[in-house]
């Protein structure tokens, strides 16, 4: 240490050959304006934090495996619940599960193995395009009431009227008047579903824009657009996808109630709650009919439940400690 | 405040008649008004008696609010008057002469196989909606009764006593004998005087009215010593109350021992109690189990923050959200008939037996708690970090005293506003639990209504559940502003 301190005291002037040692570096006027803050990507820490949580990622398996299964298995089984080709023989009814028939075989002949993966296809047509639509319309509507003041008076009048109809009564006789079918099934689940997620938006994009820093954004002359996209999407994102993840259970839920009922699909349709309905008198005698559409049901409600809230967690900016 | 609760009133009614309007409008004319005879077992017993078919028909089209139904008898004795014996007659001047007016109305006319005349005129869906309205309410008044066989009745409302000896306001003339009365079951004092009338059911509880289908009782006659006003005593199911006019030409001679007026036609005590009583007892049981296990749990959770109650209690509370009502109705059912053999149908032991009632009391409860736990959590959570509990803290207070007595008191507040539509839709029941368990209350009513293509059933329930959700909702923000002065539903200056 001291002899450091002594030798630069000791040659106080530079001498030529110490000079090629060094070079001469400009202002660089983009090194400048760079933060120094780690290197940070909103969706690599979404998933980094996502896949942190080894039982959402159990769910996701899960919920891939009933997904995919339910699109490719029906391509190959050819399952038509309006035909019956095994109904004359005897032998082939009321089978219990076996290698043959893995999930064992109902009053006509029909392999449930092949009755449940095209019942579930049905079912989550209809809670993925119902929710679909519930929240990209509610998502626009929702950012465009939280935004204008006077579209906040209309639509506030409307939601209130809406609001007070029981959904299950809205839903039932709506059905009734419509007509039994998938369609129409979708259409009545989002046909005012959208107006909850449109208010649940319109409160948080009212909550988001006026904060300090977006305030500051403005006055620093940040376009509207920027604001969106970096200030108050990256809040709405786990907004949107807490909201997804209720709808697409309660959707399901939906539809194996009204089908369970007598009121939702008709018989030329299978799901997951027309199987219910039809196997709930075999409940004694062959339970494996009645339990394996319910346990179904239930795992790919809690499962795809599950996956949404932990990317909800993920995908909320305020979760992601570096 | 005052002006902000009629506005609200106002705007509840316009919305409550908005909904039935076009419920109305929507089923009179999407739904093919022969889809009412689906479920008829009469109707295929007439195809091959064409005048029976048509009045049968069109009987039922009239009553279901289709249209109006005039046979010549009855178009004769509306309009014709002192010729109404020559109008009567087949091919009739009389007759053609009221067709001519009619017509004019738009009714269109037909002769019957007999040569006797008919005519009918379809109501548009909008008339329909307005003859529901018209209709709805109803108030009873000394006028009411017109028989031709008893023209000098006396019309007059008086006071008086029942036949238990207790003050009554009782009527002459009117459909009922007594227009208010009071008695030792809730809620203690009865209104005849106004009756709701929704229209009639059909195909099922065939030509009854619907507000007697949902609140007369269920089961057998339940029979005990009644003394008529006569002084005859007999064992009868009679509901003496309930009595209204009979027309004189309908009395028999029994009428005649038992009452000294024409108001003989009394309805019956039941054994079991109306859907409407069965929906409520079960609900409001429900109810209250569910506060009792929803409230401390909530509590619990919020007290123990990330610790292991809270954590499964969130577990919870997501399988309870995610799983479908109707796979965890089951599963518990399979639980409570397995372990403690409880019955897996409520008709099974019935009303009388207490087995009964546990699992889908327990059932419902349980399905409701999910909601109460996780937001009173989120409530107290909030409350947890603010002055005043810092405050408490300061003072001395131990962490539970001030969970129980300062954060439980202001977190609560929120759920006062759901409690009045709480305890009022109980009315509309369960509709799964109900089914799955097959108990006759309301909850299987509009199910069983939709599947019957029961049409007038289905726009009664929709007033009825719609009213009572708006009205509930209603009276849920008037009591919260009762329960916190902080809270004001009118909002004075920009409020944004």
């Amino acid at each position: 240490m001291s002899e450091t301190v002594s030798t630069a005291v000791e040659n106080p002037v530079e001498t030529p050959e110490d000079e090629n040692l060094f070079v001469f570096v400009p202002l660089e006027a983009q090194a400048s304006e760079h933060i120094a803050a780690p290197n940070y990507s909103y969706w690599r820490s979404v998933f980094r934090r996502f896949f942190s949580n080894k039982v959402a990622i159990a769910m996701l398996i899960i919920s891939g495996f009933i997904i995919v299964m339910s699109i490719v298995q029906p391509m190959f089984s050819g399952y038509d619940p309006s035909s019956t080709p095994h109904i004359n023989e005897f032998e082939t009814h009321f089978n219990w599960p076996n290698a043959t028939y893995w999930f064992g075989t109902d009053k006509v002949g029909n392999s449930l193995w092949d009755v449940v993966w095209a019942g579930t296809r049905n079912s989550l047509l209809i809670a993925f395009v119902a929710t679909a639509i519930t929240t990209v319309l509610g998502v626009v509507v929702g950012a465009f009431w939280g935004y204008s003041k006077k579209a906040d008076v209309v639509l506030l009048e409307v939601y209130n009227v809406i609001y007070n109809i029981p959904y299950t009564l809205f839903v039932m006789v709506m059905m009734y008047i419509l007509g039994r079918g998938i369609g129409t099934l979708i259409f009545t689940l989002s046909c005012t579903s959208w107006l909850g997620t449109a208010y649940f938006i319109r409160v948080q994009v009212m909550i988001i824009r006026d904060r300090e820093y977006n305030l500051a954004s403005r006055c620093l002359g940040t376009s509207t657009w920027n604001i969106i996209k970096h200030n108050v999407l990256p809040f709405l994102v786990s907004v949107i996808v807490t909201t997804v993840s209720r709808d697409l259970p309660s959707f399901i839920s939906y539809e194996v109630f009204l089908s369970y009922l007598g009121i939702g699909l008709t018989q030329k349709t299978a799901s997951l709650g027309r199987m219910i309905q039809d196997y709930a008198q075999y409940m004694q005698s062959s339970w494996y009919l009645f339990w394996i559409p319910v346990t179904i049901s239930a795992l790919i409600s809690v499962s795809l439940y599950i996956v949404g809230q932990t990317m909800a967690d993920a995908s909320d900016p305020k979760t992601h400690m570096i | 405040m005052r002006r902000y609760i009629w506005g609200r009133i106002l705007r509840s009614i316009l919305s409550i008649f908005l909904v039935v309007t076009l419920t109305i409008v929507m089923i009179y004319t999407n739904i093919p008004r022969k889809n009412v005879f689906k479920n008829d077992s009469n109707i295929s017993k007439l195809v091959s008696r064409p005048d029976d078919y048509i009045s049968y028909t069109y009987n039922i089209y009239d009553r279901l609010g289709y249209l109006d139904y005039m046979t010549q008898n009855d178009l004769c004795r509306l309009k014709a008057g002192e010729q109404y014996s020559s109008c009567v007659q087949k091919g009739s001047a009389v007759y053609a002469a009221l067709q001519k007016e009619y017509e004019a109305k738009g009714y269109t006319f037909n002769l019957f196989t007999t040569g006797y005349g008919w005519c009918s005129r379809d109501f548009s869906p909008f008339e329909t909606a307005w003859n529901f309205f018209a209709h709805l309410v109803q108030v009873d008044n000394p006028n009411y009764v017109q028989d031709e066989d008893n023209p000098n009745i006396e019309r007059k409302v008086y006071f008086g006593t029942d036949s238990n000896g207790l003050p009554a306001l009782k009527c002459s003339g009117c459909e009922h004998k007594y227009l208010i009365y009071l008695n030792g079951s809730f809620p203690f004092i009865h209104f005849n005087i106004i009756t709701l009338h929704y229209g009639y059911s059909f195909p099922d509880y065939a030509g009854q009215a619907i507000e007697d289908v949902i609140s007369d009782g269920q089961g057998e006659y339940k029979q005990s010593q009644v003394t008529f006003e006569t002084g005859m005593t007999s064992y009868s199911a009679a509901d003496l109350h309930s009595c209204r006019y009979k027309a004189t030409s309908t009395l028999d001679t029994l009428d005649g021992k038992k009452f000294n007026d024409n108001y003989a036609d009394c309805t019956n005590y039941f054994t079991d109690p109306s859907m409407v009583s069965t929906s409520y007892l079960f609900g409001i049981l429900s109810l209250l189990l569910a506060y009792i296990i929803a409230v401390p749990a909530g509590v619990k959770m919020a007290q123990k923050k990330d610790k292991w109650q809270d954590k499964l209690g969130i577990v919870y509370v997501n399988i309870m959200i995610a799983v479908p009502s109707l796979a965890f109705i089951y599963f518990v059912k399979l639980i409570g008939n397995n372990l403690f053999q409880l019955p897996d149908k409520f008709p099974i032991y019935g009303f009388g037996d207490l087995r009964s009632y546990i699992l889908p009391i327990v059932i419902l409860a349980l399905l409701s708690t999910s909601g109460t736990m996780i937001w009173l959590r989120r409530f107290m959570v909030d409350q947890a970090s603010s002055d005043y509990v810092k405050f408490a803290k300061a003072k001395g207070l131990s962490q539970s005293e001030i969970f129980r007595r300062h954060i439980l008191r202001n977190a609560i507040i929120p759920f006062v506003n759901s409690l009045p539509s709480n305890i009022i839709l109980c009315i509309s029941g369960a509709v799964i639990t109900e089914t799955v368990f097959s108990i006759p209350g309301m909850g299987k009513m509009l199910p069983d209504a939709i599947k019957a293509s029961n049409n007038s059933v289905i726009v009664a329930l929709t007033f009825l559940f719609t009213a009572l959700s708006i009205f509930s909702l209603l009276l849920g923000d008037i009591l919260i502003t009762f329960v916190d002065p902080r809270i004001q539903l009118t909002s004075k200056g920009d409020s944004r």
